[in-house]
């Protein structure tokens, strides 16, 4: 099939499929209430003057107690929820989006070139990926923390690209190794093509679908993990609070009947992760080639 | 809980609920073959949960306690934190005791003590006095233990260690301590100091040393599980007679809220370390019953003079001081569990100043203050502190930045665990932190000599002086202190040095004392007082 | 293939080597453990003599060839916080982290499996949604969220399971295990459960994929036609060959586990490896932490080498040169 083809089937499939759209509109409205969080959120909660103790663990607006504009209630430090959510998602986005960039591009070159020149570079770059591997991101993260002294979105980044990429370039450099025998390629080596050549214009674009998959799930397992992090404490620093960190301030109100302030964030996170898992879902079942189709 | 639902087509209904009759009916063949064998396993299981519940009824004389901080060792010199020592108390005796809700001073393992001249210390020892072990108490043990102090490797009380010169066994049950320098509180500090067996210590394995106590005390261990639980036993020989309640497990959760879990489910009789924001609903549970005591604990902001910074000037100080809406801090965040501090010492420590006042909270008078020394744009500063050390210290630090910047200065907050805090205190490399202090010998003079002069490396002072805070009047003051012995005139200067360091020279910003808040539970009939060092001695607790 | 063995098994130690040596490059950035030794009223001289004694004054390389010598010797050090061997405080935590792991890999295996068989047999019913959608939940929602709404649900609310330890546990020689108390194996529920989560979803989702794959396949329609009973022809022949990248996936998982299940552990205070990692970060407990990155990289490079061999085998199109 050409390629116009192909794109125009995948299209037709996208709008007749619900969850893809469910998911993408998901993503959409998230991406945008992000990109516009300071016009649409009554408070910058990150902003040390703007938040005060005068409002704290006030409960969701439609409860007793509650106090307009702070829609979702407020934590114990007096920031709104709703304001912190929306900041928290951008945070979210921020690392997820980054860390796949940074974390795919190392990783698919490193893959190519470990797939395709095989031998010590494959050794050594495997070697060096099953190290890093083996540092839990979270100790990581942790151990920057100590370096630098205070955590930041931008720690937490690098934190997670550290280990991220290692996926990156094993799934590259499994399909090269695939492809790597096939008749196309040994052509080009026999009529004498540079490498840089076959790896740019027949390797990468025939080993990269699976890695589109990959990346889609992949950013909602950044976006985890960076939740996880700042959850234990070690993502982002204490006045600039994620999703994840969130959920770990309001843990311990549970029992004190203060629910609001565990819900709606966990809420919020679960979304996010689910409308990227459900476009994610809808991207696999296309490009996965041996599945009869209807 | 799926499988309950497929035994029987009413489940009881303390189990579901409400019945969800589509999930879980997926059920792949095999396992349908199996449903029959699994109801009896049920039963069976069942059956036993039962009679494992029954089972703790019978154990009358029993309680279960839940700390917030777990042992790190069973060697008693090897950690010298209330927590450590807490659990030290219980396995081992030191030659004196404090006991009683102002932590009186008290005979232990030495019946008498004297201090014939500035240098010496004499204990006449409790004859009588058998180990776990068998083996009798005498001035040999005493003798081992002090001088085993000094070793770095298996103690933490190096400090006390180093400030002895001798000890001089004079007959069996008679030790004389020599210390290098006249220290006026040294009996004040020998209820912190446990006392081993010399013959079972030298003998065994040093890691054995580490996981079992041989010591004098109203416990014996009988199992420790780490990271599970402590079980200790009566000791029936006891010296001051066998304690009340017969075995104590002690369970260290350093979860707060699961802590709370536990005493409301019902597993634990006592915990430590109720977390504030969940006291309301603990006084409001019939079966529960809060206990509080002001701690001697006072947390407080360092901050630096080095010239050069906005905080050399004492005006700026005092504007921060000001900027501080203290009360709100005890109301918001610490939940009404704290008392404003307006300054470091306690009321029971020798030093302390009823005639010291806080400054009162004014942010406007802060901001004249500011504009005054020339910061009326303000000034950067970084505020840093524990996360995990004292009652919401990462909240407090948060809320003080808010109370700055509203008058001007941006404060960054770092807040670390205290593993990479309490480093960066000793370096003295902080502008402005916060910290908690309380002094265990009741005299205010040692925590000055650590807390507030100038940092001398040579001679050891100013260890936890954070911010390097340096001034020339304190220090003179203070070391003119090391030779006054006689109580009433130690207090008398302690008292003027306190109020020059709080009012004069503003050396911190007070904040508030800590409480100890406690539950247990109602109807068990426990007895238990809590101790103003935070330790749990399960002698004194019955039921 | 003997030779490639032989030279990963190298690369694995140079790997352990590289890795406990970036920890003690870190370690100099992290803290003064000497100063949480040495008690509150320690002087500055006292400080100076613990980090002596601990020969934490002596260049970074003496350090660290001292250290790699003694663990040759067996000795990894001693714990900073407890003093008693480092090596030997990881293995005691080792049967906790193990028996959860492995309740919770045999719970998601098991569990995920079934249910994606079920679910690729009559691939429009209605059960499948709900299926489907479980799966979709078990992914996208983070453990320790999951963690703590079980506990909320059933320790909180209904009051029906332990919220935290591992309860009576008993031991067996040098192995202490809770399989053998009615308490340790209610306490082993709500945690495996939130531990196998993720890994039924992904187990589920996978066997689904390979199922639809197979299932298509002519040998199966081949069986059909011959009239193999649907037992047979599910689980003898089509399972049969979904399940190398499943058993594989669930293997890579298991070893990941065992290192890194550091959330669970915290969240329900589970005695178990995971959690002695955390509290020795937050106590800066050096030659424990160097211990475990030490033996996380040898499980993991072990997981990984066997994995790598067992592929080849599979494929003989993958050729290592």
């Amino acid at each position: 099939m050409t390629e116009r083809r192909i794109k125009s089937r995948m299209l037709y499939s996208y709008l007749h499929d619900p969850s893809a759209i469910l998911g993408s509109v998901i993503l959409v409205l998230i991406l945008l209430a992000a990109i516009t969080a300071s016009w649409i959120t009554p408070q910058n909660p990150y902003d040390l003057e703007a938040v005060s103790l005068d409002y704290f663990l006030v409960p969701p607006v439609w409860m007793e107690g509650g106090h307009a504009p702070f829609i979702l209630g407020t934590d114990d430090q007096g920031r709104c929820i709703f304001s912190t959510i929306v900041y928290g998602c951008r945070t979210s986005l921020i690392v997820g989006f980054s860390v796949v960039l940074i974390a795919g591009s190392v990783g698919v070159v490193l893959g190519l070139l470990a797939g395709y020149y095989g031998g010590r570079l494959d050794a050594v770059i495997m070697r060096i990926a099953d190290t890093l591997y083996s540092f839990s991101t979270t100790l990581l993260a942790f151990l920057f923390l100590g370096i630098f002294g205070k955590g930041s979105v931008f720690i937490v980044i690098i934190a997670i690209c550290i280990a991220g990429w290692v996926k990156y370039g094993r799934t590259m450099r499994g399909s090269v190794l695939g492809i790597k025998q096939e008749a196309y390629i040994m052509a080009a080596r026999a009529t004498g093509a540079r490498d840089l050549r076959i790896l740019i214009r027949h390797l990468l674009p025939n080993a990269i679908p699976p890695l589109f998959v990959i990346v889609a799930v992949d950013l909602g397992v950044v976006i985890t993990l960076e939740a996880t992090l700042s959850f234990l404490g070690v993502g982002v620093p204490l006045t600039e609070p994620s999703l994840g960190m969130m959920v770990a301030i309001g843990k311990n109100y549970i029992y004190a009947g203060m629910w609001w302030m565990i819900v709606f964030p966990g809420a919020a996170l679960v979304l996010l992760v689910v409308g990227i898992n459900l476009f994610a879902d809808w991207l696999r079942e296309e490009l996965n080639p041996k599945i009869e189709r209807q | 809980m799926w499988w309950l639902a497929t035994f029987t087509e009413n489940p009881p209904v303390a189990v579901l609920p409400y019945k969800t009759p589509h999930r879980r009916r997926i059920i792949t063949e095999r396992r349908n073959i199996m449903k029959k064998t699994y109801r009896l396993l049920f039963i069976a299981v069942m059956a036993l949960i039962c009679l494992a519940a029954a089972a703790p009824a019978l154990a009358q004389s029993k309680m279960v306690v839940a700390q917030d901080t777990p042992p790190r060792m069973m060697n008693p010199h090897g950690d010298d934190s209330d927590a450590g020592l807490s659990y030290m108390a219980n396995f081992f005796d030191g030659l004196l005791q404090r006991k009683g809700a102002q932590g009186e001073l008290l005979p232990g393992l030495a019946v008498k003590w004297d201090h014939p001249d500035l240098l010496t210390w004499r204990f006449f020892l409790r004859k009588g006095v058998t180990f776990h072990n068998g083996n009798a108490f005498n001035a040999a043990d005493v003798k081992f233990t002090f001088e085993r102090l000094v070793d770095p490797e298996v103690s933490e009380f190096t400090n006390t260690g180093k400030q002895i010169e001798s000890v001089e066994i004079i007959d069996d049950y008679t030790v004389a301590i020599k210390t290098k320098m006249p220290i006026p509180w040294f009996a004040n500090n020998m209820h912190q100091v446990f006392i081993m067996d010399k013959e079972s210590t030298e003998s065994r394995d040093p890691g054995d040393v580490m996981v079992k106590p041989i010591g004098t005390g109203a416990y014996m261990l009988n199992e420790w599980v780490k990271g599970s639980y402590i079980r200790m036993k009566a000791n029936p020989d006891y010296w001051e007679g066998a304690p009340p309640v017969d075995t104590v497990e002690v369970r260290p959760i350093t979860e707060s809220s699961t802590r709370f879990a536990a005493l409301v489910s019902g597993q634990v009789d006592i915990v430590t370390g109720v977390p504030v924001e969940l006291y309301d609903k603990i006084v409001n549970n019939p079966k529960l019953t809060v206990v509080s005591r002001p701690a001697r604990r006072s947390i407080f902001l360092g901050i630096g003079n080095k010239p050069g910074t906005p905080t050399a000037d004492i005006r700026v100080r005092k504007a921060m001081y000001m900027a501080i809406n203290e009360d709100e801090i005890i109301e918001k965040i610490m939940r009404g569990h704290a008392a404003p501090a307006a300054q470091v010492p306690d009321p029971p420590t020798i030093g302390y100043n009823p005639d010291i006042e806080r400054l009162p909270y004014n942010p406007a008078a802060a901001r004249e203050l500011l504009a005054e020394a020339g910061y009326a744009d303000g000034f950067d500063i970084t505020l840093t502190g524990p996360n995990d050390r004292y009652v919401q210290d990462a909240k407090i630090a948060e809320a003080v930045a808010r109370y700055l910047a509203k008058v001007g200065i941006r404060v960054e907050l770092d807040v670390k665990p205290k593993s990479v805090f309490f480093p960066e205190v000793t370096k003295g490399i902080l502008d402005f932190y916060l910290i908690g202090w309380f002094d265990g010998t009741f005299d205010m003079g040692r925590t000055y000599f650590k807390l507030a002069h100038t940092r001398d490396e040579e001679k050891g002072m100013g260890v936890f002086n954070g911010a390097a805070f340096s001034d020339p009047d304190i220090d003179r003051l203070l070391e003119s202190t090391a030779d006054i012995v006689d109580p009433a005139q130690r207090e008398k200067t302690l008292q003027a040095l306190n109020k020059m360091a709080m009012v004069d020279k503003i050396v911190w910003i007070p904040l508030h004392y800590q409480e100890d808040l406690y539950a247990i539970q109602k109807g068990k009939g426990i007895q238990f007082q809590p101790r103003p060092d935070r330790w749990m001695v399960y002698k004194e607790i019955s039921r | 293939m003997g030779t490639y063995i032989l030279r990963r098994l190298i690369q694995g130690v140079v790997v352990i080597l590289v890795a406990s040596m970036f920890c003690f490059v870190i370690f100099q950035y992290m803290g003064d453990p000497a100063l949480n030794m040495v008690g509150q009223y320690a002087s500055f001289e006292e400080i100076r003599e613990v980090r002596e004694m601990l020969g934490l004054d002596q260049p970074i390389y003496v350090q660290y060839l001292k250290f790699i010598w003694n663990a040759l010797h067996g000795n990894f050090g001693k714990s900073y916080v407890t003093r008693v061997p480092a090596l030997g405080l990881i293995l005691e935590r080792f049967p906790a982290t193990f028996e959860l792991v492995t309740v919770a890999v045999l719970l998601a295996f098991f569990t995920g499996v079934s249910l994606g068989v079920l679910v690729s047999l009559k691939p429009y019913a209605m059960r499948n949604r709900f299926i489907m959608a479980l799966s979709l939940g078990g992914v996208s929602i983070p453990t320790f969220l999951i963690g703590i709404v079980l506990i909320m649900i059933f320790a909180a609310y209904l009051g029906l399971l332990p919220a935290f330890g591992r309860g009576d546990t008993i031991q067996v020689g040098f192995w202490r295990t809770g399989f053998l108390t009615i308490s340790g194996l209610r306490h082993l529920i709500l945690p495996a459960v939130t531990l196998a989560m993720y890994q039924l979803a992904v187990l589920l989702r996978l066997t689904r994929a390979g199922m639809r794959e197979v299932l298509t396949e002519e040998y199966i329609k081949t069986a059909w036609a011959k009239g193999l009973p649907p037992r047979k022809v599910i689980f003898k022949h089509a399972l049969r060959n979904v399940m190398i990248p499943v058993v594989t996936m669930t293997g890579l998982q298991f070893g990941e586990l065992i290192a890194f299940s550091i959330v669970t552990e915290t969240i329900f205070q589970w005695p178990g490896m995971g959690n002695l990692l955390l509290t020795s970060i937050y106590e800066g407990d050096q030659p424990v932490i160097v211990t475990y990155i030490m033996l996380a990289a040898l499980i993991i490079i072990t997981a990984n080498i066997v994995v790598d061999i067992l592929y080849a085998v599979i494929n003989p199109r993958i050729r290592y040169d």
